[in-house]
């Protein structure tokens, strides 16, 4: 594993982010159902979700944007995110597994802070999910 | 930029349409940043002294509208394209927030499909004494039939 960022030092241009495989179980699917929001059937069910259209049950979009985050906090635990822009070109599927990657795009080292592009991928290395974050550090 | 296209911009861009008040659960957002696989004892333990919500969670504070009530119907397919948080201060349990929703942007792309509408919604989050603590921003897209 990478070692983990703490100032801007740490971080070089082009450099790429540890690969984060975010948890699209239907099980946690569910208790983000239960405890925060989005439980409907289209989350979390795979029958609905194809009676309405879609392949399987789709991870909600709000879930998609903090794997984003969870994964520069795992990079860098020192980070404060700033910004953090995120598009939906197609659904990430509930059950199906996912890679999240990321890369340095840039580093302003008088204000502290660094942006990076992140997407999530399927098995298929298909765009679900594009995001880009500016960051500030120590 | 065509012209309906700016007659929306100027009907609508930046005028507050909604008002919503939030208090904010410590447990809700710690269940948040577990399912997205946070794991800084910050966004997870709620006795942690420095315990706050990834600042991702504003994405999950819904207002009662996403457009103002006498924004017209546009002929299409509506999807959420998209979502933007701007952070400014911490969110933390407990706290009481009010949050004011305004069109932002409003814009168009053309590809092979025909043309899409983009309609930004900012929600502007205060805490009780006035600090603004976040932009989180719904981008949604209509694809025109």
């Amino acid at each position: 594993m990478a070692d983990l960022v703490q100032s801007i030092s740490d971080i070089e241009f082009g450099e790429t982010l540890p690969a984060f495989d975010p948890d699209t179980s239907l099980d946690n699917i569910k208790r983000f159902g239960q405890h925060v929001g989005w439980g409907t059937g289209r989350f979390t069910s795979h029958e609905i979700a194809r009676k309405e259209g879609f392949p399987g049950a789709i991870v909600p979009g709000v879930l998609s944007q903090g794997f984003l985050g969870a994964m520069i906090h795992r990079w860098a635990p020192t980070a404060q995110i700033v910004v953090i822009d995120t598009v939906f070109r197609a659904p990430v599927l509930v059950d199906q597994p996912h890679k999240i990657t990321g890369v340095v795009t840039n580093i302003d080292e008088e204000e502290n802070m660094v942006e990076i592009d992140i997407t999530i991928v399927n098995e298929a290395n298909e765009t679900r999910v594009f995001g880009t974050a500016t960051i500030k550090l120590p | 930029m065509a012209t309906d296209i700016e007659d929306l911009r100027e009907r609508f861009l930046n005028i507050e349409f909604d008002e919503v008040e939030f208090e904010i659960d410590g447990t809700r957002f710690r269940e948040y940043a577990i399912a997205a696989g946070e794991t800084d004892p910050k966004f997870t333990d709620i006795s942690n002294p420095d315990f706050q919500a990834p600042p991702t969670f504003v994405s999950t504070l819904v207002g009662r509208r996403t457009f103002p009530s006498d924004f017209p119907a546009l002929n299409g397919v509506s999807m959420d394209a998209g979502k933007q948080v701007e952070w400014k201060a911490p969110v933390r349990d407990g706290m009481k927030l009010v949050g004011r929703s305004h069109l932002h942007d409003i814009y168009t792309k053309t590809g092979r499909s025909g043309r899409m509408v983009f309609l930004v919604t900012r929600m502007e989050l205060y805490d009780k004494e006035g600090t603004h603590v976040a932009n989180a921003d719904t981008r949604t897209v209509i694809r025109e039939r």
